[in-house]
């Protein structure tokens, strides 16, 4: 895939961020890492820093050197006790005397997990930096937050991003209009991996990319959208709603607090009155709760979806 | 058929009279051998294994076919005996120290260490602890989570083993193999649906498969799918009806215990048929909102294994909705059957399926799971559609199976 093709394997080879990048690269030169936290939103270059940090601070076998966990998927507590540690306690061979941990989407691990990282993180600090990577540092702990550096990066100026464009296409020889690249910027809000899958995407179809190639595969790519599901509860089919939320869910996999954020994103930009999108997303707040909390996704989604209809209605009567 | 054999639970029945036999989990059947067979050069590093792993996946069984294999004295106790330090103390203070009296070997077991309390166990896990350290026989620990923190000092002299749910598969050829046994012949849908249904749980597949099969010649899938519903439809129309047209918030409640039905089934009856009967948009809005929050007092059940909380999710489900509308039928709708049910039977599977491939982008991609799912795999169906050269290149890269590919060029 292009996203990992194209991925920069060099601090050098990174795009904007400059300022960040001008700090790793201190690291590099003094072969010395502190703990970090990579903060922002998708696609905006964090996990490249990272691998790109290891790169360059331990060179081409660099992956001997480092682990990349997903938080996502391994939140629990027992892999902080059990592989964490087995990883952060040993010394590696070679000049750099640490190993690097990138700990990724981990402002989703368990308060639990947390605590017992902190400790980890304390423990073997002489054997093992760690690169805590979030979306919103604000979900880390307090006591781990002060034992890092913080980095935040912020989406990438549209020049850059463009150049990025412009550079893979070259590089895969493919012609791309420029009603085609205004297509994929509106598309991919600034999120790197998301530019690059629609490009690849569009590039798919063997044909030069306009507007048209980039709004028909993303289209295709996500058929029934949470917007279309909300609006045709807006418009007083809860029967249809339900069966489209059926589809996000069986069909293609989204979980409830998948669709529960998408919704909330979406609510502000509905064109209903300014009352019913904080009505609204105060109910996908509680919504949102229940998930976490273990509730049925469909049934409470369901419920969401009903007080869409019930909204819609009052709308309609100028209420 | 003889009443004398019948009523004897299948699970008590065909329980593994060999280690072998135990469903799934080689490796910690491997590991428990290895561990045994250490103690034959005199006393191990670890004195006690500790076997740990969800309920039903055969902790317990697996202990005593091995006790069974080797010929062993087992020296039992599990959450019903009291386990003070005294107690513990009797129970197996000497039985650690000395050999049988009869030349058998000899093997303590402590099960249901979960059940083990502070106050009414006073110093028994202190005193477990002591003769783990020092006991001249082996030691088998059981319990549902190894992790939990009042075993920390314990879990330093044993060695952990754990047991994970045996896959619906191997559930599967156990239940082929009694029914085999019970001379029944038994369709693979339908052994498949209970399996699924007990979620690795061995015992309660048993159980369900006993409770479906026993006395029959032949076991359909039809038999089993529509489980409560295919004999009870009239039945569940009825219950539904009184809840739907109640008179009053009462009836709507006394309602669930006319019928025999399990509430689980109810609830998604209650949900499927909720606006084929309540149009208006207010009342619909309310009453799923009462099925909501009835759903998180289900919620509230599981977690706090405290059934008085059922009463909650009854009130809502039921009067909830009742009260929510205005009772007012618009002519004769026939009630519909559950769709969540009748559909989670296929999706499991691709979810299964889903997981993995997503699983495997997530590693190359460097993303979780779930966001390969969300945020790759929609642009992969595209382009697995509409470009079978690129489609391959990345197949290869991701190392995906035929079946995987096939799944992802799929129309949805």
């Amino acid at each position: 895939m292009w996203t990992e093709k194209y991925r920069p394997r060099t601090l050098d080879e990174i795009v904007d961020q400059e300022e960040i990048v001008s700090r790793l690269k201190s690291f590099v030169k003094a072969k010395n890492v502190p703990h970090c936290i990579f903060a922002g939103p998708p696609g905006t270059g964090k996990t490249t820093a990272a691998l790109c940090l290891a790169h360059d601070l331990y060179g081409e076998n660099y992956r001997e050197y480092i682990m990349e966990l997903n938080a996502s998927d391994e939140r629990g507590i027992n892999v902080v006790r059990e592989t964490v540690k087995t990883f952060a306690r040993t010394k590696p061979m070679g000049e750099v005397t640490f190993k690097i941990l990138i700990l990724d989407e981990a402002d989703n691990m368990t308060e639990d997990a947390q605590q017992a990282l902190r400790r980890t993180m304390e423990r073997y600090s002489e054997t093992a930096r760690f690169i805590l990577i979030a979306n919103y540092s604000g979900r880390i702990i307090e006591p781990i937050q002060s034992r890092c550096a913080p980095f935040r990066f912020t989406y990438l100026s549209r020049e850059a991003v463009i150049e990025r464009i412009r550079y893979i296409c070259k590089g895969e020889n493919i012609k791309i209009l420029d009603d085609g690249i205004e297509a994929v910027l509106e598309l991919s809000e600034g999120d790197l991996r998301k530019t690059v899958n629609i490009l690849q995407t569009a590039a798919s179809l063997g044909k030069p990319i306009n507007a048209e190639v980039v709004y028909s595969v993303v289209g295709r790519a996500n058929p029934y959208d949470v917007r279309e599901m909300m609006l045709t509860a807006l418009n007083g089919d809860f029967i249809a709603a339900r069966s489209k939320l059926k589809e996000l869910t069986q069909k293609y996999g989204l979980t409830g607090i998948d669709i529960i954020k998408q919704i909330h994103n979406e609510i502000f930009r509905l064109n209903v009155p300014d009352k019913w999108k904080v009505k609204l997303a105060d109910i996908a707040g509680e919504v949102d709760y229940r998930l976490i909390q273990g509730a049925t996704d469909e049934v409470q989604l369901s419920a969401m979806l009903a007080k869409l209809v019930e909204a819609g209605y009052e709308i309609k009567r100028g209420l | 058929m003889s009443s004398g054999t019948t009523f004897i639970p299948w699970i008590r029945k065909y329980k593994p009279k060999s280690l072998s036999e135990v469903v799934g989990n080689e490796e910690a059947k491997r590991k428990i051998i290895e561990w045994i067979r250490s103690w034959e050069k005199g006393a191990p590093g670890k004195r006690a294994i500790f076997i740990y792993g969800p309920p039903g996946v055969g902790k317990t069984a697996a202990v005593e076919a091995l006790a069974n294999d080797l010929n062993m004295e087992v020296i039992e106790s599990d959450a019903s005996t009291y386990r003070t330090e005294e107690a513990v103390k009797r129970f197996a203070g000497r039985a650690s120290q000395y050999g049988s009296l009869f030349g058998m070997k000899r093997l303590i077991v402590f099960d249901e260490l979960d059940g083990i309390t502070g106050s009414a166990d006073h110093g028994g896990l202190r005193e477990i602890t002591e003769i783990v350290k020092s006991s001249r026989v082996p030691v088998i620990l059981i319990a549902n989570d190894a992790y939990d923190p009042r075993f920390a000092v314990l879990r330093n002299y044993c060695l952990l083993i754990e047991f994970k749910k045996p896959s619906k598969s191997e559930v599967m050829r156990h239940l082929a193999k009694i029914c085999a046994k019970e001379g029944i012949n038994a369709d693979e849908a339908a052994l498949k649906f209970i399996a699924e249904r007990s979620g690795g749980d061995v015992r309660s597949a048993v159980t369900d498969l006993q409770a479906l099969a026993q006395g029959k010649t032949r076991l359909t899938y039809e038999d089993v799918a529509w489980l409560a519903p295919r004999d009870r439809k009239e039945e569940i129309f009825n219950v539904l009806r009184m809840i739907f047209y109640a008179k009053d918030a009462s009836s709507a409640k006394t309602a669930v215990n006319m019928a025999d039905v399990d509430l689980d089934m109810l609830f998604e009856w209650i949900y499927e048929n909720i606006p084929y009967h309540i149009k208006n948009p207010h009342e619909l809005a309310n009453a799923m909102d009462m099925l909501a929050k009835s759903d998180v007092y289900r919620r509230r059940v599981k977690e706090t294994q405290d059934w008085t909380f059922l009463r909650y999710v009854i009130d809502l489900m039921t009067a909830g909705v009742a009260s929510s509308w205005s009772r007012k039928s618009a002519g004769w709708t026939p009630f519909k059957f559950p769709e969540r049910i009748k559909k989670a039977s296929i999706s499991k599977e691709e979810r299964m399926l889903l997981s993995e491939i997503s699983r495997r982008i997530g590693k190359k991609c460097h993303l979780s799971s779930s966001r390969a799912v969300r945020e790759v795999l929609p642009y992969l169906r595209v382009i697995f559609q509409s470009n079978p050269e690129m489609a391959k290149e990345i197949a290869r890269w991701l190392d995906l199976t035929d079946e995987m590919v096939a799944y992802i060029s799929r129309e949805q």
